[in-house]
């Protein structure tokens, strides 16, 4: 693109050719007023409010969609710019309700702020104003579509970056209602970025509705923790809680989007069953007691249940900080335990199933292949699907394998429908087909391995791809051969030339892993410590019913009589009080300083928005107490700081792909495929109450083919493990998809 | 009189494919599918022509044409805007009722010169028996071996289809029409890109009035010349004219241009009797209005239009006389405008209700004395702002009406009734007695 040079307000300025007149004058901090203008949504031109004046062109112009061009000389705020500009400002105005007293969005109003310069103090309108009915759009976002300014920012989003059509324009003239086609509400995994592009009152956050005034509200710069991506928030509080997040700009990890999961889990917090102070169960009772006699009683118990160090299973969730973990195994090997694991619910621990991704966050937008392999990025991590989306957008052609055909916000090629047991085979061919084609030794062992046409097609894309990118998700966890299948994942990705996308561990699992979170040889990992004699238990943010790939047995173990269980926990109820010995209340999200590693493997550091409610105090600081009544050497930390700085320094426990070992499935032909929904994943996203209510929320099916539920003699609605049947034309034959929110059953 | 578009009228079956072979119809197309004729030298014969966009904008045809780039690769169409619903006018339903050949053959002329291989013909949607009418066109053109896919075995395509739109005004405005066309709300693009360059499906896209290819068989059969001689300088060829409202004879009028307008209302068989005339909107509802004087002075063609203080626009003349009230007319007018709304930009979705509630309430006798001023600011403000020229077409008669009656409007905020009334109430006392 060719420079040029324009002036505007008299400034003289180079830019480029074709750039449009508002992201020149953005850039160099000359104030342009808009309303449907985004810098990251197509241009509309619709709302006027931009108008400015160009030398020789008769009328305003629209500085957005206006592109420059040599020479021009502009005036943003001349008398005819200013004169177009109030004008809109007053036509914005003559409908638009003036309640800001009692809308949400007043103090952070876009219209509202712009009123102030251009608008009159006075108005002329003497006419009755417009009032729209509202439809309602769900659980997450409140309407008050009276107040809209028809920027149709909200639509523009839908369509081009949450890939929805579900909001528009209907009717026409002073008719316009931006309103859904349909009633049932918006299905977006990121609709909550509606509320923040909404530039008045028109579409606010449904659980925050007259909770606080912004400007009553405390903001701190966060970082959400529900995803590999590590989005940027700010957190508002009042009064110590939490009241909403909103999403906070960085263009290399979450753009200017966050997802729903992280926008609205902040509910969680202020949940019911939060556990406000210290208990220790006596004798089948539960007392609460101060946090000295707590601890006490928890350090004793270990030591005496624990005969042995390694006696001892140390299990946390893969949402603690990096700080917590690194504390928590720190303790752990200085006490002299190995059995140290965030990895509860993988079906498969044998070494190996690890495997780092090669790509980043901002190169997947630019890839021009993905496989998408045993996963539905769109909800499980949605802001990797949006790069995926963009990608596709600009050309990308997708491949997916799952067990079900999802409902991707982009375009498939092809949609292999592939059981958990046949994943392997499947990958071997596509290995295979890799091999043939590009005339390298066939290894003896792919030799028998049987091809298919579908196969091959997926082979030929990965090697006519220049830049493509193999997506690995994370229902790989619940495959006993995942092992194996992430090291024939890498062998594909290293014969065809393609990036690695790992997401098969979410949340902060990168942290876990960094310092070192999972067994070295001599330690036994998640699985082993439910099945051998470890006879104390230290648990972090581990909901046993949930978390664990089997929780019966989790559960089972933690119950008897012999196994002494310490948990830290930000909630407590009935699976926590059924397998816990001592409650030791921890501080949540949000509630305490720490370090989240996203995928990229950037450290992002946060400091606490709010205090932690009752008696319940950071993990850091617990274990920290803990580790010196233990009398460890080495904890002797003032802030988080020092211990994120520690944390960072040391190397991460290198696990080596070795995929040799194939692991057999059990001897029953169909095999299940547990997933939580999305807003299920954790302690936090469970408790929040407005996503459990949203429409993803309330995803609770498990998917079967016909032929399947033929052979299990399962009907439609009849219930799976609890959960309701549905049958379906897009699931492999022989296994089961449940998508649910509730508690993990086998 | 009746020289091109509508030089069949009075013939048997005027709109057949016989009755329009028979009076040199397709001559032109067969040349050039004979290869006798070449796109540079139609457009230097349409730019001798002096031939101008007919559907009110008026820009020349010959030099639109050579904007387009007819060497870039792709796709390219040609649009014919038949959506005709500008307040006044319904000459373009008469060319497609009696003479739709000569708007199949000048689109297919049009394909030709921007070498586009398809073409679409946006009909408006109250238009039922001119779309029969086309399409019974199109078909016959189709089997005569006319449309279609390598004509004569050359290497000339042009396949036209026909498409009904649903009755919105907006999609009269080119690029509304160009997304309605594509099946997405009627709502206009903001420019630029322009049409030639991205227009339909994001392709270049020539876009032309009915009467406007309909004139274009007729200009290269005979030559431009022959056209622009039987017009004024600056305005060449005939003008079909819709005259309406206040006269005997309501009819469209296929005038040379530069007709007097006392010819046209003459040809109108005048106003009723005893009637004097009041205004004259001469070229569709969105121009301004004139007075009787203003008007009776000037001939119709763009040049003496535009001095008297209007627009030729779509050639639709609406005729007052002294029984209208120009307080309720106007208020009919921004209800139009305030219905016909797309509600896109702020100004013309905001500001047409505005200007139509104000008026209403005067029409009610609820009106203000500052309301006058109001409406004025209200119609200068959005003049010039919008996206489309709808915005502007809502503000011209509030601006133009109040300026020429503005004694009328007050006497109504005054009185809380028309003046008009009672001056005619006064004529029939008198007459009476």
């Amino acid at each position: 693109m060719s420079e040029i040079e324009i002036e505007i307000d008299g400034q003289l300025l180079s830019a480029n050719q074709g750039d449009s007149i508002i992201t020149i004058a953005d850039r160099e901090g000359i104030e342009v007023p808009r309303f449907c203008y985004h810098k990251k949504l197509s241009v509309a031109a619709n709302c006027r409010m931009c108008l400015v004046d160009i030398e020789g062109v008769p009328k305003a112009q629209p500085a957005c969609s206006t592109p420059a061009a040599s020479g021009m000389k502009i005036h943003t705020k001349n008398d005819k710019a200013k004169f177009a500009q109030k004008a809109v400002m007053e036509f914005l105005l003559i409908n638009h309700p003036l309640d800001c007293p009692i809308c949400d969005q007043g103090g952070e109003c876009e219209l509202q702020d712009v009123a102030m310069e251009y608008g009159s103090d006075v108005s002329k309108f003497n006419e009755g104003k417009r009032i729209v009915p509202d439809k309602g759009i769900g659980a997450l976002i409140q309407t008050d579509m009276t107040r809209c300014i028809h920027c149709t920012r909200c639509v523009r989003f839908g369509a081009e970056v949450a890939g929805i059509v579900e909001m528009g324009g209907t009717g026409r003239g002073e008719g316009v209602k931006i309103e859904p086609f349909l009633t049932e509400g918006i299905q977006s995994e990121l609709s909550g970025n509606m509320i923040d592009v909404c530039p008045v009152g028109a579409l606010t956050s449904k659980p925050f509705r007259y909770e606080a005034r912004t400007w009553q509200m405390n903001a701190v710069q966060s970082v959400a923790r529900h995803d590999l991506v590590g989005s940027n928030i700010f957190t508002q509080s009042y009064r110590g809680k939490v009241k909403r997040v909103v999403a906070r700009d960085n263009d290399s990890v979450n753009e200017t989007w966050i997802s729903d999961r992280d926008r609205f889990s902040y509910e969680g917090l202020n949940h019911e069953s939060r556990s406000l102070k210290p208990k220790v169960k006596k004798n089948g009772e539960w007392l609460e007691v101060d946090w000295q006699e707590a601890l006490a009683f928890a350090i004793e118990g270990i030591k005496n249940n624990a005969e042995r160090p390694e006696q001892l299973g140390v299990l946390a969730s893969k949402n603690a900080s990096l700080e917590e973990y690194y504390l928590m195994q720190k303790l752990a090997r200085s006490f002299g335990t190995e059995n140290i694991d965030f990895r509860l619910d993988h079906a498969n621990l044998s070494p190996g199933s690890s495997m780092d991704s090669s790509i980043t966050l901002s190169e997947i937008e630019s890839v021009d292949h993905a496989l998408i392999l045993s996963s539905y990025t769109r909800l499980e991590q949605p802001m990797i699907n949006h790069r995926i989306r963009k990608a596709v957008i600009n050309g990308a052609t997708v491949n997916t394998i799952n067990s079900k055909k999802f409902d991707f916000n982009f375009k498939t090629k092809i949609d292999l429908l592939t059981a958990p047991q046949a994943l392997l085979p499947a990958l071997q061919s596509i290995l295979k087909s890799l091999y043939l084609k590009t005339k390298a030794d066939l290894p003896e062992q792919l030799s028998k391995v049987n091809s298919s046409d579908e196969h091959d097609k997926i082979a030929n894309d990965l090697i006519a791809s220049e830049n493509g990118v193999i997506v690995l998700g994370e229902h790989l966890k619940s495959n006993p051969s995942n092992s194996v299948i992430i090291s024939t994942v890498s062998q594909i990705a290293q014969i065809s030339n393609s990036k690695i996308a790992n997401l098969t561990l979410s949340g902060n699992a990168h942290s876990a892993e960094k310092v070192g979170f999972i067994p070295t040889n001599q330690g036994m990992n998640a699985a082993s410590m439910l099945t051998e004699s470890c006879k104390a238990f230290l648990l972090m943010d581990v909901d046993s019913q949930y978390d664990f790939f089997n929780p019966k047995l989790a559960m089972d173990l933690f119950n008897k009589d012999d196994v002494f269980v310490v948990s830290l926990t930000s909630f407590e109820d009935q699976s926590t009080l059924l397998s816990a010995d001592v409650i030791l209340p921890m501080a949540s999200f949000y509630e305490t300083s720490g370090t989240h590693i996203n995928f990229d493997g950037i450290a992002q550091s946060f400091s606490a928005s709010v205090k932690s409610p009752g008696d319940s105090k950071p993990g850091w600081k617990i274990i920290k107490v803990m580790a010196d009544l233990l009398e460890l050497e080495g904890f002797s930390f003032v802030d988080s700081s020092q211990v994120a700085e520690e944390a960072l320094l040391s190397s991460k426990v290198q696990t080596q792909i070795n995929g040799s070992i194939a692991e057999s499935f059990e001897d029953s032909d169909i095999t299940t495929l547990w997933q939580y929904a999305p807003y299920a994943i954790d302690n936090v996203t469970r408790r929040a109450k407005a996503l459990q209510e949203s429409n993803i929320g309330k995803i609770n099916s498990a998917y079967i083919a016909k032929s399947t539920a033929k052979k299990l003699s399962l009907s439609q609605d009849d219930l799976y493990l609890g959960v309701p049947v549905s049958i379906s034309d897009d699931v492999a034959e022989d296994c089961v998809f449940v998508h649910t929110s509730q508690a993990r059953r086998v | 009189m009746n020289e091109v578009c509508f030089k069949n009228i009075d013939k048997e079956n005027p709109a057949s494919l016989a009755t329009y072979e028979a009076h040199g119809g397709y001559k032109v197309w067969r040349k050039i599918l004979n290869g006798e004729m070449t796109p540079d030298e139609i457009i230097a014969e349409l730019k001798t022509s002096g031939l101008r966009g007919r559907g009110g904008a008026g820009f020349p045809t010959g030099l639109k044409w050579s904007f387009m780039p007819r060497n870039q690769e792709g796709q390219k169409y040609v649009v014919c805007n038949s959506d005709e619903g500008e307040p006044g006018t319904c000459h373009d339903r008469d060319i497609l009722r009696y003479n739709p050949h000569s708007v199949i053959e000048g689109m297919a002329i049009a394909g030709f010169v921007m070498n586009a291989s398809v073409g679409y013909n946006y009909i408006r949607g109250e238009f039922m028996e001119p779309y029969y009418r086309f399409e019974e066109g199109l078909k016959d053109a189709y089997e005569a071996g006319l449309l279609g896919k390598n004509l004569k075995g050359g290497s000339v395509s042009f396949d036209l289809y026909t498409h009904l739109g649903a009755g919105a005004y907006i999609c009269g405005e080119e690029t509304a029409l160009l997304e309605s066309l594509e099946g997405k709300k009627g709502q206009p693009r903001f420019k630029p890109p322009f049409p030639a360059n991205v227009g339909l499906y994001g392709k270049p896209t020539t876009i032309n009035n009915t009467e406007t290819f309909a004139s274009v068989p007729e200009i290269l059969s005979r030559g431009g010349q022959w056209f622009a001689d039987l017009g004024v300088e600056n305005s060449g060829g005939t003008k079909c004219f819709s005259v309406t409202g206040n006269v005997k004879k309501p009819a469209n009028f296929e005038v040379p241009m530069g007709t007097p307008f006392s010819k046209l209302l003459e040809l109108a068989g005048g106003l009723k009797e005893g009637r004097k005339l009041k205004a004259v909107i001469p070229g569709g509802s969105s121009t301004p209005i004139l007075t009787a004087d203003t008007a009776m002075q000037m001939t119709m063609d763009y040049d003496s239009i535009a001095n008297a203080g209007s627009m030729l626009g779509a050639g639709s003349v609406i005729v007052m006389d002294d029984t209208t009230c120009m307080v309720k007319t106007l208020t009919r007018l921004a209800h139009f405008y305030y219905d016909e709304s797309c509600g896109q930009c702020t100004p013309c979705r905001e500001g047409t209700g505005w200007l139509y509630r104000m008026l209403q309430r005067i029409l009610d006798g609820n009106g203000k004395k500052e309301d006058l001023d109001l409406l004025l600011s209200v119609g200068e403000k959005i003049m010039g702002n919008t996206i489309c020229a709808l915005g502007d077409a809502a503000a011209t008669p509030v601006e133009s009406f109040i300026k020429h009656f503005r004694e009328e409007f007050e006497y109504y905020i005054e009185h809380g009734r028309s003046m008009v009334e009672v001056e005619h109430n006064l004529i029939e006392e008198v007459a009476s007695v």
